[in-house]
């Protein structure tokens, strides 16, 4: 039962709950109560900084110790419709920098990130951006340790797993992550120096990322840095989209069968992600018109709208 | 509390899904096996206290009471005890109360539920009532889900693996077999434990009691002798919300109740040698018999393991919960305390040893009664 009256004392107590913490158990139930949607839900129990305790979501893997921060979430939708926001936790993603500069680092600057499953357009909306504002935009290398392919369009930079590591040891990622799959070992991130760089110029920093980049940024810069799109496929149905999807991935014919099952199995999560972290995104986009993609975003960021391509 | 309480009469259902038999029916057939193995009659019967969680949920029936007195051909008064999972204990305590006090000679006892007419989701969302429903209720937590934390801590604290904690529901399957009422009449291995669906990490669904319906009754008497004494009835609370207890894998509750208990009766915790405990989740059977003082914390699972490998160095004469317990028998909400004392007093009787005892708790052992009864016969 989720009643107004009783949504509103629960949510009378998110201050106390608005603080870091860390988890004292976690569980994840394949069958949430009724109004907490379809999908696996994990709850911790929270050993929060002022000594009092408390239940949410978590977000991210997690293990018992492990620091977590607040963050408000859609929690719950009940039977009359009234949807009803609470604190989740968010696992905090092991940068090794010292986390208590993070919290001192002033406002960078902005971000422009796309987001979205492989094959979605990315790339292509980052290329025309960047052909058209190529005075105000510049796309940020993305660092991995996979192997160079056919295809690969330039927007990576390789490096061998020994010098990801000690990029990573140094402090230099300011967001990395590593992909599973089931052929090769894949780890991606961005450069804190790469940003900076462009920054310095007085650009706009372009970033192509995934659901674990973005929160590795959004965890080092704030959210106020981003102006963040995320970017769908076409189709009315998930299996449209996931379609659409494996039919571009084929077309472009970068990735042999074998990766692609990999790539749908990460978009999966992808389009579950734009759903369970609208808070990540300003836009979200469905990539059907290149150009009228190009165009919302250049609407939407003032820096662009009034520049001259 | 008087020493003369005795436990002259008890019946049941067969637990399970019975989806042709309405509440009253369950009710009926209970009370009807309680008098007809007793040595009073129906009209002997001068107060019923009626135990029961969810019928207002999942039955649209409240008013039990009501119900209850009309079973009877005199109508005698009635009362409805809730005290969710444990109301079964609590509605036991309140006929002691009633019987101390003088006010009544014979009481029936019956405890009833009836789950199986509405859909999982109802249910579960019922249940969560025995949780704290401005804490636990709002993260999306289900009963499950608050025992898939204590277990999460418990794993980690004590180093509990998976595959041990299996054997607590094999043994409690292996023990149901020879009991004719319970729901689940069929062994499972570890195995088959561990490899069942995930419900809420680490349980699985065979950690689980499941969702049943059924009633079991009992009178007691200071009228009449039967063999079997209530040596003691306890009951103690702790915090509602799990988020208010310093540590998760212990219960404070079935600590002050058993040790009440214990004091009561008079007996050290060795002399029990039947044991009935709340084992909703097979993580709560292991902490049941660390609370117990049966074991030091952590060691529980020692004892299961000594059971299912038929050792019978378990310290416990008889071994734990010989009926199948909540996991192979059913667990008919607030039924679940009576026929846990009936249990125990059916093998007192059949053994011929002295003390059994028999814990039930509600919620996360929010509430805890605790019952020893002695084989006077």
């Amino acid at each position: 039962m989720s009643t107004p009256p009783i949504l509103h004392r629960a949510q009378a107590g998110n201050r106390r709950k608005l603080q870091d913490g860390v988890v004292l158990s976690w569980t994840t139930m394949s069958h949430p109560l009724a109004g907490f949607g379809n999908r696996p839900r994990t709850v911790g129990l929270i050993a929060l900084d002022d000594g009092s305790r408390a239940l949410g979501q978590l977000l991210g893997t997690p293990t018992i110790g492990q620091r977590v921060r607040p963050r408000m979430v859609l929690s719950s939708v009940n039977e009359n419709g009234l949807r009803a926001y609470d604190i989740a936790y968010e696992v905090v993603i092991p940068v090794p920098v010292n986390v208590g500069a993070l919290h001192a680092t002033p406002f960078p600057g902005y971000i422009l990130a796309l987001t979205g499953p492989s094959g979605v357009g990315k790339t292509t909306v980052s290329r025309m951006l960047i052909s058209m504002f190529s005075a105000n935009v510049e796309s940020v290398p993305i660092l991995t340790t996979r192997e160079r392919k056919i295809g690969d369009d330039g927007e990576y930079r390789y490096v061998s797993k020994e010098k990801f590591n000690e990029y990573v040891k140094n402090g230099d990622m300011v967001s990395f992550v590593h992909l599973p799959s089931s052929t090769e070992e894949r780890w991606y991130g961005y450069k804190q120096s790469d940003l900076e760089k462009i920054w310095k110029k007085g650009k706009l920093p372009v970033v192509i990322t995934e659901m674990h980049l973005l929160r590795g940024l959004v965890e080092h810069y704030g959210r106020r840095s981003l102006l963040s799109f995320g970017l769908l496929p076409p189709g009315k149905s998930k299996r449209a989209m996931l379609s659409a999807l494996l039919h571009r991935l084929r077309e472009r014919g970068r990735d042999a069968e074998e990766h692609l099952k990999d790539r749908l199995k990460n978009a999966t999560d992808d389009l579950a992600f734009f759903r369970e972290r609208a808070d990540l995104f300003d836009r979200i986009l469905v990539n059907d018109d290149l150009q009228a993609v190009v165009e919302v975003v250049r609407e939407t960021i003032p820096s662009l709208r009034e520049a001259k391509n | 509390m008087i020493s003369n309480i005795h436990l002259i009469g008890a019946g049941q259902t067969r637990f399970g899904e019975l989806w042709d038999k309405s509440i009253r029916d369950l009710m009926e057939e209970a009370t009807d096996a309680a008098i007809a193995n007793s040595p009073c009659t129906a009209l002997d019967i001068d107060l019923i206290v009626v135990s029961n969680m969810l019928a207002e949920v999942t039955n649209g029936q409240a008013h039990l009471s009501a119900i209850a007195s009309s079973l009877l051909p005199h109508h005698p008064p009635a009362i409805r005890v809730e005290s969710a999972c444990g109301s079964g204990a609590f509605a036991l305590h309140t006929a002691m109360a009633m019987l101390e006090s003088g006010r009544a000679r014979n009481v029936l006892v019956i405890g009833v539920e009836k789950m199986t007419d509405v859909s999982m989701e109802t249910v579960a969302s019922a249940l969560m009532g025995a949780a704290d429903s401005e804490q636990e209720r709002p993260a999306g937590l289900t009963f499950p889900g608050i025992f898939g934390l204590i277990a999460q801590r418990y794993m980690h604290d004590f180093g509990l693996s998976r595959e041990d904690l299996s054997l607590v529901s094999a043994v409690h399957h292996r023990n149901a077999c020879a009991n004719p009422f319970a729901q689940f009449r069929s062994e499972i291995t570890p195995d088959a434990v561990s490899s069942s669906a995930a419900v809420a990490d680490p349980l699985r669904l065979l950690d689980c009691s499941p969702i049943s319906d059924g009633a079991a009754a009992c009178i007691l008497s200071t009228e009449h002798v039967n063999g079997v004494r209530v040596a003691a009835s306890q009951i103690a609370s702790d915090s509602l919300s799990i988020i208010h207890r310093p540590v998760i894998t212990s219960f404070s509750a079935t600590k002050d109740a058993a040790e009440r208990a214990l004091t009561e009766a008079g007996i050290k915790l060795k002399e029990i040698d039947v044991l009935e405990t709340h084992d909703c989740f097979s993580i709560a059977a292991l902490i049941n018999l660390e609370d117990l003082g049966f074991c030091d914390p952590g060691q529980g699972i020692n004892i299961y393991k000594d059971i299912f490998a038929r050792r019978g160095d378990s310290g416990i004469a008889l071994g734990v919960n010989l009926s199948g317990g909540l996991k192979g028998c059913g667990h008919p909400v607030a039924a679940t305390g009576i026929k846990q004392v009936i249990d125990v007093a059916k093998q007192l009787q059949k053994t011929g040893r002295r003390y059994g005892l028999a814990h039930n708790f509600g919620g996360a052992a929010a509430t805890c009664g605790v019952h020893i009864l002695e084989n006077v016969s």
